[in-house]
């Protein structure tokens, strides 16, 4: 499998990256977040982002969707320049995203939570439709996110009433809803036990063969880290130190004292 | 792709299927049906309230919280101005009437008119601005307009008298009862005001289910992720608000018949502050909520202040006639304890949730013993 995926991130490097940032910077009055980060993200491939806590991972991931504004930079996207769409024109695109902590319609029934994301991407950023059952539209299609998630059987329990993992599972369904082609996800196994977190490592494989999908990936977790991804970026410090195969990553001295290292002593 | 579906899923989903049968749809207008037929023979009733006139200004009431529910259950917006919108509609009808010569039915179509436009421009100036600074927003705007009729530029507006006497030519009054009265027919006002109140109703029934209403559950929900799927959060509230204004207006055309003019208390910051006790003592989860939320609270301000004795089928005896009197002056005191109490028990869900939640445990306790 690993020599298959390793094929296809060649194949990609020969075209234009679909994600790229160029120069990208946040800053929050002194502290710069995010620190004129290069990152280019091929088709199809599996990119992933580690880095110490306060790396400055999660805001890469808030500039880059427009959550947040960039103090500097621009962002490119299946090669058009998007730093200033507004974020909720992005998902419409093709780019989105997971988030870190659970973030889910809580009240809403597990069905609706992605069906109204499946309306949405079914007719843009803004609807006036004053007709008909909601309810009754887009059910099929949400019933397949559900499935792939294996959230179907549980489809009229309210999100907040899932379990964490569930909950987990379901924000990746929410954000399947919107049909991307490029998935960014936030620490997906973050709070899941071990098991658990094995799942959800094989549901994004498949996840990615099935819908073609590529990703950019935030994980604590090494080993799937290191077993999954096709190229690795590490931050420290709101700074790229290096983007490069799993295996280079590992034997990388720069990364093992910013980071490998800092993990050894934990362990 | 149904055939990769889990027997059990498949079930479960038939026999939800099965509940959203035609009475399960139809449960929302056959309530609103159930409120118009009702409610007029129960507050009439020498027992409760004796009169019936007291019924119009419930179902006026209730279609006002129903519109302010729009945007305080539907969307999570609190908005401390909502009389504005409903003193557009008692004051555009009698202005029109009175100063422009207008035909009633188009005043009150211009002044909903105008009130859905000033929606729109004051709800694109402030939804995107915070809980708090939204509601100061709303607050400041509605004082505006409450302070621009107070000062009757032009005579205009009446100053703090209002205005009064402009009615419909078809609307007759006798002996304190209003009548619709045409060529060939003359019935109580009561019916037409139940008309409308059941088409605006409908109106915002269908509103809040239909996609667009249900998008608006989605921003309230957690407007971060609703934005980060692709959805323009900022629009779906201010048309929220747009139909709420729009709604709020209709009320108030229905009002300034009901009352025979517009009065400065319909712009009132005591009127933006009732129909939001009302609406959150009711619950704000339900489309229900707010009607039972304007019915106790206009039922027991009236009930309660009217009722200085209470008499007890054994009044011969002296020991059990209770002096109320004194007691009962304090009825805001009450009502003001009723709704703590709503809040701290079911903050959202209200005494409607409260109500509902008790015939489902009976049901259910019910349906097991029979099983």
């Amino acid at each position: 499998m690993i020599d298959i995926r390793q094929n296809d991130a060649t194949e990609a490097v020969q075209s234009d990256p679909i994600l790229q940032t160029d120069g990208l910077t946040k800053r929050f009055g002194g502290v710069v977040a995010v620190d004129d980060v290069d990152l280019a993200v091929e088709q199809g491939e599996l990119h992933a982002i580690i880095g110490p806590n306060g790396a400055g991972k999660t805001t890469l991931f808030d500039t880059v969707t427009g959550a947040l504004p960039p103090t500097a930079g621009t962002v490119w996207f299946d090669g058009e320049e998007i730093t200033d769409l507004p974020q909720e024109a992005r998902p419409h695109r093709g780019l989105a995203r997971s988030f870190q902590s659970n973030q889910l319609f809580n009240d809403l029934s597990v069905l609706e939570n992605v069906r109204v994301v499946v309306q949405t991407a079914q007719t843009g950023t803004f609807s006036l439709d004053l007709l008909g059952e909601g309810q009754d539209r887009y059910r099929d299609r949400a019933f397949d996110h559900l499935e792939r998630v294996g959230l179907d059987d549980q489809y009229s329990t309210a999100a907040k009433n899932l379990s964490h993992g569930d909950q987990r599972r379901l924000g990746i369904a929410v954000t399947l809803a919107t049909e991307p082609s490029v998935l960014l996800l936030d620490e997906p196994t973050s709070g899941i036990g071990t098991t658990e977190t094995q799942e959800t490592a094989e549901m994004i494989d498949d996840l990615r063969q099935e819908l073609d999908l590529t990703i950019l990936l935030i994980e604590h977790d090494m080993d799937i880290v290191l077993l999954m991804s096709d190229r690795i970026t590490v931050l420290n410090q709101g700074e790229v130190i290096a983007t490069a195969s799993p295996e280079a990553i590992r034997d990388n001295e720069d990364v093992q004292n910013a980071y490998l290292g800092g993990m050894r002593e934990e362990l | 792709m149904s055939d990769r579906r889990s027997p059990e899923t498949i079930a479960r989903w038939a026999t939800e299927s099965l509940d959203t049968d035609v009475l399960h749809r139809l449960r929302v207008p056959l309530g609103l049906v159930a409120v118009i037929v009702f409610i007029r023979p129960v507050v009439s009733h020498p027992v409760l309230l004796g009169y019936e006139q007291i019924a119009n200004s419930i179902l006026i009431w209730m279609l006002f919280a129903a519109s302010f529910n729009l945007l305080i259950g539907y969307t999570g917006l609190l908005s401390f101005g909502h009389a504005m919108f409903l003193g557009f509609g008692t004051y555009g009808a009698a202005i029109g009437v009175l100063h422009m010569g207008l035909p009633f039915i188009v005043a009150a179509l211009i002044s909903v008119a105008v009130a859905t436009v000033v929606a729109h421009l004051i709800g694109r100036l402030t939804v995107q601005k915070g809980e708090i600074y939204f509601a100061m927003l709303t607050l400041a705007f509605a004082q505006s307009v409450y302070f621009i009729a107070n000062q009757n530029y032009g005579g205009i507006t009446g100053g703090s008298t209002g205005l009064s006497g402009a009615l419909p030519a078809w609307i007759e009054s006798y002996r304190g009862v209003m009548y619709v009265s045409l060529e060939w027919l003359r019935f109580d006002w009561y019916y037409l005001l139940a008309v409308v109140f059941l088409i605006g109703m409908l109106a915002l029934w269908q509103l809040v289910r239909s996609p667009f209403g249900r998008t608006l559950a989605v921003v309230r929900e957690n407007e971060e992720l609703a934005r980060a799927v692709g959805i323009d959060t900022r629009r779906y509230k201010i048309w929220s608000f747009t139909f709420s204004g729009m709604f709020a207006a209709l009320a108030g055309v229905l009002l300034e018949i009901n009352n025979q003019g517009a009065t400065l208390h319909d712009l009132s910051v005591t009127t933006s502050g009732d129909v939001i006790l009302m609406t959150v003592l009711g619950g704000t989860k339900y489309f229900f909520g707010p009607l039972t939320g304007v019915f106790v609270w206009l039922f027991s301000r009236d009930f309660l202040t009217e009722f200085e004795t209470l008499v007890v089928p054994l009044s011969e005896f002296p020991i059990v006639r209770v002096e109320l009197s004194g007691v009962l002056t304090y009825w805001q005191f009450f009502l003001g304890l009723l709704f703590v109490i709503a809040v701290l028990v079911a903050p959202r869900e209200g005494v409607w949730g409260l109500f509902r939640g008790g015939v489902e445990r009976l049901f259910q306790r019910f349906g097991g013993d029979q099983e």
